[in-house]
């Protein structure tokens, strides 16, 4: 009987439990996204930072972002660069797991330990360790070059965008293939054998195999692998803005970079906030199927 | 036949790549260890020939280092106990008991885990700026918070639906109150849980850069990776130096890392395949 009642009155535990966490996240993260939301409806300088409220100015943001050849160039460059990284992390890292299956257990322990180790590199110390390779004198890389017989003397790499962006965009999947190929190598290793033999038995052959029975079991690690790498590459900030000196010309303009630049540089903190929340928009679709898939193994 | 050819494909492919993603920390450590001539020099050579801990020397000595690593072991220090004390709290809710708007906490956790964070840069700075927490490590404290809580509650929550509830039932059984039940039979077998996400919040932590760059600007309130920013400025970079820096900044991180990658890499995607 007892224990009848108990289970029908309201429990407040949980909700006692999830609390602390609630206020945290409510308060970092929750406030500024609604913060983000107003500011972009706001004129917000330096004269609203003294006086500690913008000015409401509608959508006159979001026009002026959408009326500027600019942004659109901006946003094609960050797609491409974002497309780029991911695609190449994803086709490594997925080839890299394929073989390290196949390959003999000495090699595969090393490169598991250098994949650790890569994946170990604080951003910071990555990005310090790939400007010395490729920096402007007694880079490695040029030295290389000029020992083939090709004279480049000292040859700054990020004077082209594009060998700049080839760089960066090298450094941001060299940091993610660690992440990359060790999940989709663990994942490779949870496919039972015996429904591979099986497969085997019944007379499917090696392509059959993949498609029917390992590709739709690691299509939900793709789905997720997937999706972090966009939402991670498409918001890269810190590897351009530290390869190019803290002042990156326009050619190596971002969306981040973009935002940042708006709001911290010029005191724009309104078309920043604009530029954002357009960010955060474009990735809407990318994260609710990350989101659907991961509430989806919850549910498990 | 096919069988030898594909697998010494993979060797050599191995190889490679072991030589490829291996190279940019070769290149750290042996740079590190070279005198200032041999770095500064047109024929750069793969094998170092020499052995100097010069460079070490110059970044123990350059100013702010200690100042820099006390701030990051201060942010570190707090981040983790705090964070994981209230994602304890979060993830067992989550985990053990069924309550309304279970779905919609999950879903919001794991929405805010995929906010872009240089899109909220601009309102957590004048957030911080009204609550006077710029340039305070308070503030930085408090946005690591944030960040790493989805993550953390995530994973002990992962940590957590593994352990039987039988063990806490027959624990109930015995007369234990259900905090004694969970201090006594629950916390123990979440030990190593519990240890891996906090060394998972320890790197965060100590990587981070962005938000510690925009909120913290005076340079006593440095943290490693600004720190390490600090090597380049307009006379150029100190590489050597630099690159010593680079090495002691990964030490503590490759460690702490090697020990968790297993439940780290199983955590993010675990129950993706189901056996």
């Amino acid at each position: 009987m007892a224990r009848i009642s108990n289970a029908r009155r309201f429990k407040p535990w949980p909700y006692l439990l999830i609390a602390p966490s609630l206020i945290a996240l409510g308060l970092i993260l929750g406030f500024p996204v609604y913060k983000l939301i107003s500011l972009s409806f706001e004129r917000y300088g330096l004269a609203e930072i003294i006086a500690g409220e913008g000015v409401f100015v509608g959508l006159e943001n979001f026009k002026e972002t959408f009326t500027d050849p600019e942004f659109w160039n901006i946003l094609k460059r960050t797609l491409f660069f974002t497309l780029g990284m991911v695609s190449v992390s994803i086709v490594v890292g997925a080839w890299l797991a394929h073989l390290m299956v196949k390959m003999h257990p000495g090699i595969r322990y090393v490169l598991n330990t250098v994949l650790i180790l890569v994946w170990a590199m604080p951003q910071l110390v990555s990005i310090s360790v790939w400007r010395w390779i490729f920096s402007f004198d007694f880079s490695i890389v040029t030295a290389v070059i000029n020992s083939m017989g090709f004279e480049m003397d000292n040859h700054n790499y990020f004077v082209n965008t594009f060998s700049g962006f080839l760089i960066i965009g090298g450094c941001v999947a060299w940091g993610a293939l660690p992440f990359i190929t060790i999940s989709i190598y663990a994942a490779l290793t949870q496919v039972p054998k015996d429904l591979i033999e099986a497969a085997e038995i019944d007379g499917a052959n090696p392509r059959q195999v993949f498609r029917n029975i390992i590709f739709p079991m690691l299509l939900p690690i793709y789905i997720i692998l997937i999706s972090l790498s966009i939402i991670w590459d498409f918001q890269v900030f810190s590897h351009i803005w530290i390869f190019l000196d803290s002042r990156p010309s326009a050619e190596y303009y971002t969306m981040a970079i973009y935002a940042f630049q708006k709001s911290f540089g010029l005191s724009e903190y309104g078309m920043g906030a604009a530029i954002s929340l357009i960010m955060i928009f474009a990735l809407v679709g990318v994260t609710g199927y990350y989101l659907r898939q991961m509430m989806r193994m919850g549910d498990e | 036949m096919k069988r030898t050819s594909s697998t010494t494909y993979s060797n050599i492919s191995g190889l490679f790549a072991i030589v490829l993603m291996g190279f940019p920390v070769y290149w750290m450590v042996t740079t590190s260890f070279k005198p200032k001539g041999d770095i500064l020099s047109t024929n750069p050579t793969i094998i170092p020939h020499s052995f100097s801990i010069s460079n070490y020397v110059e970044a123990v000595t350059k100013e702010g280092f200690a100042k820099a690593l006390l701030n990051s072991v201060i942010v570190v220090f707090f981040t983790v106990i705090i964070s994981i004390i209230i994602a304890l709290f979060a993830s067992i809710a989550v985990a053990r008991m069924k309550f309304k708007g279970k779905r919609i906490y999950v879903a919001s956790i794991l929405l805010v885990q995929m906010l872009p964070l240089s899109a909220l840069l601009i309102p957590i700075y004048l957030l911080l700026s009204r609550l006077n927490l710029t340039d305070k490590l308070a503030g930085v404290i408090l946005t690591y918070i944030a960040f790493v809580l989805p993550f953390v509650v995530w994973t002990l929550r992962g940590f957590l639906v593994n352990i039987p509830t039988e063990l806490e039932e027959a624990a109930l059984m015995d007369g234990c109150t259900k905090p004694q039940a969970y201090r006594r039979v629950l916390f123990p077998l979440m030990a190593p849980g519990l240890v891996a996400t906090a060394i998972f919040a320890f790197i965060q932590a100590w990587n981070e850069f962005l938000l510690a760059y925009i909120l913290l600007s005076s340079q006593d309130k440095a943290t490693m990776p600004i720190w390490l920013a600090g090597f380049t400025n307009r006379f150029g970079t100190d590489w050597g130096p630099l690159m010593a820096a680079s090495t002691l900044t990964a030490i503590p991180v490759v460690i702490f890392f090697s020990l968790i990658q297993d439940k780290i890499a199983t955590g993010v995607t675990a129950g993706a395949v189901k056996g």
